[in-house]
């Protein structure tokens, strides 16, 4: 009995020390590790929202800001569908509001046991008033307060300020700079999309300790544990003051708005400042930031005037008449024609098959008549002396045929034909190519900012940068993280009275009584400028469109501030359709500058 | 004064001393595993502790030889609540293991005790009886097999192969020659968590889990064990304090007061509070065991090694399952886990300990 007792003792402490032997791997040898797993148990990383940027016009006028809004948040990822069920039947959900909720819990589930998620973001006033109402029931969710952005001037500007959509899978993945979260909105057009960097800011991250069902714990160990790692404050994004002019802004969008397509840019001549841009028709970025329901997505896409697309920078049209200024400025740079040289117009011009055609008859006209009245014939056959190559060089100098550098919208180059271009297209080069380029035709391609800032380049002598930022500011603009200054991108290689020259023929345009826009001047105002009437291809089996419409203009024309380009789509006739709305552009904008004292004073004086 | 002296003398202090302990400490961790819940058990248990203690001084203070003559009864009425479980009991996530007379009651916890009981009462009779003795052997696998077969149907295999393990080690302790026992039990011992390991593909464990927890939703399950295995770990060797583990606070812990408790304890109170009681729990053993050496006769000596065999058991197989040496398996622990039946249980069968020790042979 003796030894049977040591044995079994022996088996017993035998199998307690295999015991011991495993609570000493666990607690000794294993304890480090344990005790980080169990801290990331507990310990989640919150992230905390910044505020984004606000984009500002010139004087600090809000054209985009953040405005409160309520989200809806799901307490617990494992919710029986009924309590979906519940919810939708209660506060009452849209179908799209549905599926984005259906999709924001499977991401959810996938996730971290227990987070709370937005469930459904922004929370209309009623669904908010019936959630509150019946919140007894809905116990597994609670409504957070958070942002939106908002865009208080409605349509204005659209195409500039752009608009917010949420984060694509690609931006999620990629690990550069801070990363994005679910749920997150992006600046996906416009300036939005531009100054992103900017706008965004930095979010803050708070730690917080949950229990095992997800729920926050708030005891003073926590504090006493987390210490100094509990919260990094969020930092809000930049404000962008941009240099557009909120009063010029709204004249631009009204007058355009009443046209069924177009774009308009207005520059400030000796700075480059964009002081308006337009594209129409405009949408409402209110509308459009965030998810945009596919029936909404769906009519803007298939829209024929084209909402979405900037026409001011993103699209190039044959610019027809308003090019002419290229083609003069070649031919007294390139010495083949002087101002007094007149050339018979006999309203039209045979050329081997082809015929090129006038207006009208223009009989003999000079440099300043032709540009004055829009005589085709003169400029075909200074053309003619010139070649495509000696055109093209000039109509570069003026900054067509590359982006102007704005950066925006993805601008697009434009085209501006020479030989080698037309060697590029397998096309042969034929000389009545450049008889069709001179007067804006042909293979000539531009774009509405082009025209502003070649008008402002004229006006000015230097073809300056355009420029859509005034300076990125923090804080209510404490400090200034960026200052944009004047740039020139270049100083034009062209003789004073070329330019000289240049703005009497556009002044006579305008205040010649036999110029092309005599019918639309204004009379506090010289203005020097130009129409365009720009034919549009026919396609086959399609009756010939309308013309495009165009008018650019520098005003005042003895002293110019600000150069205009506006572009009506099939507008038909440049002085009919769009010469009026630039006129009217520049009337307000002159009317209310208070700078340049000794203008108005002049202005007073020829009415005197 | 001469009668206490007489009882002091062969009352078995140690093993009363590792009893109270392990109460006290089960008390305490309790205490702390259900307050940071927000459910006090603490008072309830309070109550099934009581009613425990006064079980235990009648399972002391009556002569054990009163237990031998009644023994063939207490199985029998054990029998019939166990028939009565499945017959009428209670069914929770598909296993009916309770019945209510009067209170809820768990007829496989006291059943532990009472087979103990007639397999003691057998193999005494055997010792006694030489003629008979060719029967005994099959009505001992009988006596032993039926409750097992009775705890089965439930289902509760867990408790089921506690009963076999128990009743077994007491026909092994009684039956095979003295040299044979450590290599087997040390062989056994080993090989079941490294056959669990490198022998079993994990999808024959998951089966195996799933087998012996048909209640127990095989993902959760999982993910239970690790954070009882993180709260130990986390307590290293001082322990986070009473009260202060933030897997027990928190919530982390499964089954904490019923099948997890020494997970809590470990994290709150370290290798210390651990080896403590792994300590105590072999003391009581042990203490068993010398008490069945001791004892008068052999129904007295077969009876303490069951109740050793008890402890021991229930002892090892739930550390092992909460250090995850074993699949989980809802197996309590002595005097630590919250419960009334255990408890109680567990009070009495120590009663039969000291009440067998206190009646032993003395020179």
């Amino acid at each position: 009995m003796s030894t049977r007792y040591r044995w079994l003792v022996l088996a017993v402490a035998a199998v307690f020390l295999v015991l011991i032997g495993r609570l000493w791997q666990l607690q000794v040898l294993r304890a480090e590790q344990y005790r980080t797993a169990t801290y990331g148990n507990m310990v989640q990383k919150r992230p905390l929202p910044t505020l984004r940027g606000r984009l500002l016009d010139r004087q600090g006028r809000v054209l985009a800001d953040n405005q409160p809004a309520y989200s809806l948040v799901m307490r617990v990822v494992r919710e029986k569908p009924d309590v979906l069920a519940e919810l939708f039947e209660t506060i009452g959900v849209s179908a799209r509001q549905r599926r984005a909720a259906a999709a924001r819990l499977a991401r959810a589930v996938r996730r971290r046991r227990g987070d709370p998620f937005v469930l459904i973001r922004e929370l209309s006033r009623d669904q908010l008033g019936r959630f509150e109402m019946h919140r007894e029931r809905l116990k597994a969710f609670r409504v957070a307060s958070g942002v939106r952005r908002h865009y208080p001037n409605g349509r204005l500007a659209a195409h500039v300020l752009g608009y917010m959509s949420l984060v694509s899978p690609a931006e999620l993945a990629d690990s550069r700079g801070q990363p994005y979260l679910p749920d997150d909105l992006v600046g996906r057009f416009g300036a939005e999309r531009l100054f992103e960097p900017y706008l965004r800011g930095v979010r803050g991250i708070e730690r917080v300790v949950v229990d095992a069902h997800g729920s926050r714990v708030d005891e003073p160990w926590v504090d006493q544990m987390l210490g100094q790692r509990r919260r990094h404050a969020p930092v809000p994004g930049d404000d962008v003051r941009l240099t557009l002019d909120l009063d010029l802004q709204r004249v631009v969008d009204d007058e355009l708005s009443r046209v069924e397509a177009g774009a308009a840019a207005v520059v400030d001549v000796e700075s480059g400042r964009i002081l308006a841009m337009s594209s129409a028709p405009a949408f409402d970025p209110n509308l459009i930031s965030g998810v945009l329901p596919p029936q909404e997505a769906k009519a803007l896409l298939e829209d024929p005037r084209r909402p979405l697309l900037d026409k001011a920078v993103r699209e190039h049209y044959f610019p027809g008449s308003v090019f002419k200024v290229a083609t003069a400025i070649a031919a007294l740079e390139a010495g083949v024609v002087d101002a007094k040289e007149t050339i018979q117009c006999t309203g039209a011009l045979k050329r081997g098959r082809s015929r090129f055609r006038c207006t009208h008859q223009h009989g003999r006209v000079d440099l300043q008549r032709a540009l004055a009245e829009s005589c085709n014939i003169y400029f075909y056959r200074i053309a003619e002396r010139l070649g495509i190559d000696r055109l093209a060089k000039y109509a570069r100098m003026l900054g067509f045929g590359s982006p102007t550098g704005l950066g925006l919208n993805g601008e697009v180059a434009g085209v501006v034909p020479d030989q080698t271009w037309y060697r590029g297209r397998s096309r042969r080069y034929q000389p009545g190519f450049a008889l069709n380029a001179a007067i804006g035709q042909g293979d000539v391609k531009v774009t509405a900012l082009q025209v502003a800032t070649a008008y402002a380049a004229i006006a000015n002598g230097t073809l300056m940068l355009p420029r859509l930022v005034e300076r990125i500011e923090q804080g209510s603009g404490e400090l200034v993280v960026y200052q944009s200054h004047p740039r020139a991108r270049q100083q034009l290689p062209v003789a004073p009275q070329t330019l000289e020259l240049l703005r009497r023929a556009l002044t006579a345009a305008v205040h010649d009584r036999k110029g092309t826009a005599y019918a639309v001047r204004l009379k506090r105002w010289k203005v020097a400028g130009k129409t365009g009437t720009a034919q549009v291809g026919r396609l086959r089996g399609q009756s010939a469109q309308q013309e495009h419409a165009w008018f650019a203009a520098f005003a005042p024309a003895e002293q110019p501030q600000i150069a205009v380009a506006v572009l009506v789509e099939h507008g038909g006739a440049g002085a009919k359709a769009a010469a009026p709305i630039a006129m009217k552009i520049i009337e307000r904008y002159l009317d209310s500058s208070p700078a340049h004292p000794q203008l108005a004073h002049t202005a007073e004086h020829r009415q005197r | 004064m001469r009668a206490f002296e007489r009882f002091s003398h062969r009352f078995d202090w140690p093993l009363f001393t590792a009893i109270v302990a392990l109460l006290a400490i089960g008390m305490m961790n309790l205490y702390s595993a259900s307050e940071t819940s927000g459910r006090s058990l603490f008072a309830a248990q309070m109550v099934w502790l009581v009613f425990g203690v006064v079980g235990a001084v009648a399972t002391t203070a009556i002569d054990y030889r009163h237990f031998y003559r009644a023994s063939g009864f207490t199985y029998a009425a054990g029998i019939v609540l166990l028939v009565l479980v499945l017959a009428v009991g209670k069914n929770l996530n598909g296993a009916q293991r309770w019945l209510y007379v009067g209170i809820w009651l768990q007829p496989s916890e006291p059943m532990k005790v009472l087979a103990v009981l007639a397999l003691a009462k057998l193999l005494h009779d055997e010792g006694a009886s030489q003629s008979e003795r060719r029967h005994y052997p099959l009505l001992q696998i009988l006596v032993a097999l039926l409750p097992i077969v009775l705890i089965l149907r439930q289902p509760d295999l867990g408790t089921a192969a506690v009963v076999g393990l128990i009743l077994g080690s007491m026909l092994v302790a009684v039956r095979l020659p003295a040299g044979a026992f450590v290599p087997l039990i040390v062989a056994g011992l080993i090989s079941l968590p490294l056959c669990w390991r490198f022998v079993l593909t994990a999808y024959q464990r998951r089966r195996i889990v799933t087998f012996l927890n048909p209640t127990r939703d095989p993902s959760g399950a999982g993910w239970q064990a690790r954070q009882a295995l993180l709260a130990i770990g986390a307590g290293g060797v001082s322990g986070m304090g009473f009260m202060r583990g933030t897997q027990n606070v928190l919530n982390f812990v499964p089954e904490r007061w019923t099948d997890f408790p020494f997970a809590v304890l470990a994290e709150e109170w370290g290798l210390f509070g651990g080896l403590l009681v792994i300590g105590l729990y072999t003391l009581a053993v042990v203490r068993a065991l010398r008490i069945a050496m001791d004892a008068r006769d052999r129904f007295g000596s077969v009876t303490a090694v069951g109740v050793g065999a008890l402890i021991f058991w229930h002892a090892v197989l739930n550390l092992a399952m909460v250090m995850g040496l074993m699949p989980v398996v809802g197996i309590t622990l002595p005097f630590l886990s919250y419960g009334g039946s255990s408890l109680v249980t567990m009070l009495g069968a120590s009663g039969l300990l000291l009440n067998v020790g206190l009646r032993r042979v003395t020179y």
